[in-house]
């Protein structure tokens, strides 16, 4: 089912002595949310800031993005590419509205585009209004990150890696920390509709309840390495998976 | 840990082991050439070292790179010579709590003291005594009034703060002191010794000796005790610390009066051997800034061998100037040690700040300029007073207008590249230099007209700002506030402070008046109407235009998108690249338009001083109008108003003199009072300040007459929803996000 819009071959990163992520190669196929787990400290967000361009320095191997060898470009040119994320701090940008958030990331900026956009202001894009009505945050477009809810914010920081026009594939970076259960299940829900709608992810998270409900395809990493891949199904009766999680509040049976 | 050197590091490595190499075989072989500097260099390399220590300390405590070192340490050694001198205590210049009443009265009641007499002349082992004590009430005053209640807030609000204790204890100098240098009877025996057949005075090697006992003492003070290891411990994290039972906040506090003391001390003992003059150390602390950062300003050994060598590496190369005339004289001597910070910061630095390097910081909203029709209105009537005031009022009003367009202009230009994007910048000066002195070279000298000369000035600053901006792309913070500084510092030394094409001309620059069709608007020229006096309002209209057009062309950028990207850079650097902004690109073009305003700004002081020299546009220039900018609100084209409305001589001045107080002496001590207290409780300047009053104001006025609240309800005193994944106490400014009324 589908091909791979990103793939990577022998990814590692090193910190020093500490090899965080270890010769990882992985394959997120097109229309599927694919789920990366693993316990604290496994190496999830060193692999997606490796995969995303921030580790130019200490990592070494190979991305690649429909095919495309990616690595080594900076962000905001893997943006551009289609290679888009979110944080597992938000980081929203709070200083400007949540429109004007979606708007940062929606087009790219030559000198071209901003001299005629500063000579006739306003021409706003359509794409930010689609991507605002799909998440819901019509309603909260002109208003600041920091006067919503945590759940809200959330979705703006998806919202804000869906807004490219070119995106391809998104890597959402733990959305459900600091989500209760309700709220969790109800941001799983918006998620696994946003990929019926036929975007492709990559969900990373430790919570294995929300991995296990929502993604088509999972790989667990443990210490930096690649330990297991599966449907659900399979990952539920992993040996691996049940050993990395034994005592986890976070299985579900 | 041990760090391990990076590329760059081990470069500059090899290449300093190399110069030490071939400098050890010259002094072999010509003794008087390479070796009699180190003797000399020794000397004022003491007293960089023993400010750079200093600056560690303070550092160490509060994570603050003390911009105001220096001048505490002049304010204490003045108190020091005058009480050895005459045995008079300074009072800090407070106003008169009688003054109105006295003023009103005609009569004076009491006569406010300027200093408390304690005897005839003091000796020296009081005198210090109670001189070092003035020090250490300095430094609990500074953690407790200034830093404590800063420790969480964002680096620039830390940078300002210690330039308004510059600002403050160095008018405060001037004040009570005058402005002219000062000699005190020599505490170290001066008889010179001979060393390996060179003479040298014997205090310079006392000094010398007193800062590595120092030094040591510090090294082992942080090293082994129970209190340096919590020190350090709390200016990491606080929290942690406590929780462990240490109170970092005892330690802050030691350590800053430690740092004061130091710095008092090391003032006291080097006046006797080289005089010392209002800004005298704080001249020197630009050269301890680059030890501490040697240092990484948290190794005192290391900031005092660079300081050391700092000293050496200067009188070597005097000595190699005079010997080889084959150098060229441009001022490399001078500029060298800022260039070598400006390349060592870079080196270091990290094109984005790596994961975890990341704090809460809330720079002062940046209100998007909504057009309404109060608002045209409310415009409307600004200008037409501000053409009264630059065309028919009196000429000091008109002169007041002029200085505070100017000042606008230059606050504009820290709007943009400090207020949008986040960078701070100590250069703009420098950068209004350029433009000066190259608007004087097309124009006067060579005799281009004004539409051609005008334009390459500003692009001149505008070159010189984007070489100066490349740094800054690898630099943040605090870091970013000592590239610009030594970019600054650069510039002038290599253009300003000699003759050449950027530089003086017989000792001076002049600028012939401006000329456009064949009419001439300089501020001394003819113009149609007024009462003739100088200045005429010519200039003062033009100044407004172009005033005016900044503005506008400003508060547009702030609406386009690449006003938003600016302010999506200042928010989060890494996450701004995530969402596809191209960082440094808009780091220099905020640099580039931030250089634009910069450098027309000083084109047009060009025009309205017709005749200037270096000390316009010199480092303290800089420092003052980012001071102003701030005061007025950092982030806004209101706040850039405001700020021109108080710039130094500006309209603001001019009014308060004529209608209130002649405030003029005090005008720099004031505002450096104010400066601090606007970096400590209200970040958001003057500007940001009238808005909420106005939101509130208008909130009030609608509840009243129920007419509901006046824009979408909130109301300030509303706290943010505060989440978990961010400091609570994240320095408890800006709250609720009240958006701009009409103001």
């Amino acid at each position: 089912m589908g091909d791979p819009v990103l793939a990577t071959r022998s990814l590692s990163v090193r910190f020093g002595g500490l090899v965080a992520v270890d010769d990882v190669s992985l394959e997120c196929r097109r229309g599927r949310l694919t789920g990366l787990i693993g316990p604290n400290g496994a190496g999830k967000t060193t692999f997606i800031d490796a995969v995303t361009g921030f580790l130019p320095n200490n990592s070494k191997g190979s991305v690649l993005l429909e095919g495309e060898e990616v690595f080594g470009r900076s962000p905001h040119v893997l943006s551009h590419a289609g290679l888009t994320r979110t944080w597992q701090t938000l980081e929203l940008f709070d200083d400007i509205t949540v429109r004007s958030n979606l708007d940062v990331a929606s087009r790219r900026l030559t000198v071209g585009s901003a001299l005629l956009d500063y000579l006739r202001p306003r021409q706003r894009a359509a794409r930010v209004n689609e991507v605002l009505d799909l998440l819901n945050l019509g309603d909260i477009a002109e208003r600041q990150p920091r006067e919503l809810s945590q759940g809200q914010r959330k979705l703006v920081g998806v919202g804000r890696a869906l807004v490219a026009e070119s995106s391809k594939i998104l890597l959402l970076d733990e959305p459900a920390a600091g989500l209760d259960k309700a709220e969790t299940d109800w941001f799983g829900a918006q998620l696994r509709h946003l990929v019926d709608q036929g975007y492709t992810m990559v969900l990373v998270d430790h919570d294995m309840g929300l991995v296990l409900n929502v993604c088509d395809y999972i790989h667990m990493l443990v210490f930096g390495q690649l330990t297991a891949s599966g449907t659900p199904d399979d990952m539920r009766n992993d040996p691996e998976v049940i050993a990395a999680y034994l005592g986890h509040s976070g299985v579900e049976p | 840990m041990i760090a391990r050197l990076s590329p760059a590091e081990r470069v500059s490595a090899a290449a300093l082991g190399a110069v030490a190499l071939a400098w050890m075989i010259g002094a072999v072989l010509r003794r008087e050439l390479f070796f009699d500097p180190v003797l000399f260099g020794l000397g004022s390399g003491a007293i960089i070292a023993a400010l750079a220590i200093g600056l560690v300390v303070a550092f160490r405590a509060s994570g603050v790179i003390n911009f105001g070192h220096g001048a505490i340490a002049t304010y204490v050694t003045y108190v020091y010579v005058s009480l050895v001198g005459t045995g008079q205590y300074p009072v800090p210049p407070i106003p008169n709590p009688l003054a109105p009443i006295e003023g009103i009265a005609g009569i004076e009641i009491v006569d406010f003291p300027t200093f408390i007499s304690l005897g005839d002349s003091m000796g020296k082992a009081p005198a210090l005594a109670i001189a070092l004590a003035t020090a250490a009430v300095l430094g609990l005053v500074a953690h407790f009034a200034i830093f404590r209640p800063l420790r969480y807030a964002p680096v620039l609000a830390k940078v300002i703060a210690s330039v308004g204790i510059m600002l403050f204890l160095q008018a405060a100098v001037v004040l009570r002191f005058g402005a002219r240098a000062k000699a005190t009877e020599p505490i170290f025996p001066n008889d010179p010794v001979e060393i390996l057949g060179t003479r040298v005075g014997q205090d310079r090697l006392w000094v010398l000796g007193t800062v590595i006992v120092i030094t040591a003492g510090l090294w082992m003070l942080f090293r082994y005790t129970r209190f340096g290891i919590a020190t350090r411990a709390g200016a990491e994290n606080e929290r942690f610390t406590t929780l462990l039972g240490f109170n970092a906040d005892f330690g802050a506090g030691v350590s800053w009066v430690m740092a004061s003391v130091l710095a008092g001390l090391v003032g006291i003992l080097v006046a006797p051997i080289t005089g010392v003059t209002p800004n005298f150390f704080t001249v020197l602390l630009i050269s301890s800034l680059g030890a501490a950062l040697i240092g990484r300003m948290s190794s005192f050994v290391i900031a005092a061998a660079a300081g050391l060598m700092l000293g050496i590496v200067d009188q070597e190369l005097f000595r190699l100037e005079l010997e080889w005339d084959w150098i060229p004289d441009i001022g490399i001597r001078r500029a060298l040690p800022f260039v070598v910070i400006a390349l060592a910061m870079v080196a270091r630095g990290e094109s984005l700040p790596s994961r975890g390097a990341l704090t809460v910081e809330r720079l002062p909203e940046a209100y998007v300029p909504r057009i309404t029709r109060g608002r045209m209105v409310g415009y409307g009537a600004l200008l037409a007073v501000a053409f009264w005031l630059t065309v028919f009022a009196p000429f000091q009003y008109r002169a007041g207008m002029q200085n505070s367009m100017i000042g606008v202009i230059l606050a504009l230009s820290l709007v943009v590249v400090t207020g949008y994007v986040g960078q701070i910048s100590l250069m703009q000066m420098a950068l209004a230099g350029i433009g000066a002195f190259s608007v004087a070279s097309f124009g006067t000298q060579a005799g281009m007209p004004l539409p051609v000369a005008l334009p390459l000035a500003v692009a001149c600053g505008v070159g010189f700002g984007l070489i100066a901006a490349v740094p800054s792309l690898r630099t943040r913070g605090a870091s970013l506030a000592i590239v610009t500084l030594a970019s600054g510092l650069a510039m002038g030394e290599i253009f300003f402070s000699r003759p050449g094409w950027f530089g003086l001309d017989r000792g001076v620059k002049t600028t012939d008046p401006p000329e456009l069709f064949g009419v001439e608007f300089g501020p001394n020229s003819d113009f149609i109407f007024g009462d003739g006096k100088i200045p005429t309002g010519g200039y003062g209209l033009f100044l407004l235009v172009v005033g005016a057009l900044c503005c506008i062309s400003v508060m547009r950028l702030r609406r386009s998108r690449l006003g938003e990207q600016m302010l999506a850079v200042r928010a989060n650097e890494r996450a701004a690249a995530a969402a596809g902004v191209n960082v440094a690109a808009i780091k220099l073009s905020a640099f580039a338009i931030s250089s634009f305003f910069a450098g027309l700004g000083g084109a047009l002081i060009a025009f309205n001083l017709g005749t200037y020299g270096t000390d316009t546009f010199g480092i303290f220039a800089s420092l003052t109008v980012l001071a102003f900018a701030y005061l007025g609100g950092i982030s806004t084209v209101g706040g850039a108003i405001t700020a021109g409305t108080l710039f130094s001589e500006g309209i603001g001045i001019v009014v308060t003199n004529e209608w209130v107080i002649d405030v003029g002496p005090y005008t720099a001590y004031v505002a450096g009072f104010f400066l601090i207290g606007t970096a400590v409780y209200n970040n958001e300047g003057i500007d940001g300040f009238q808005r909420r009053q106005f939101h509130q104001l208008g909130g009030w006025l609608g509840r009243r007459f129920g007419r509901g609240p006046a824009v979408s309800g909130e109301s300030t005193d509303v706290e943010p929803p505060v989440t978990p994944d961010e400091p609570a106490a994240a320095s408890g400014v800006s709250g609720g996000g009240a958006e701009a009324g009409d103001g």
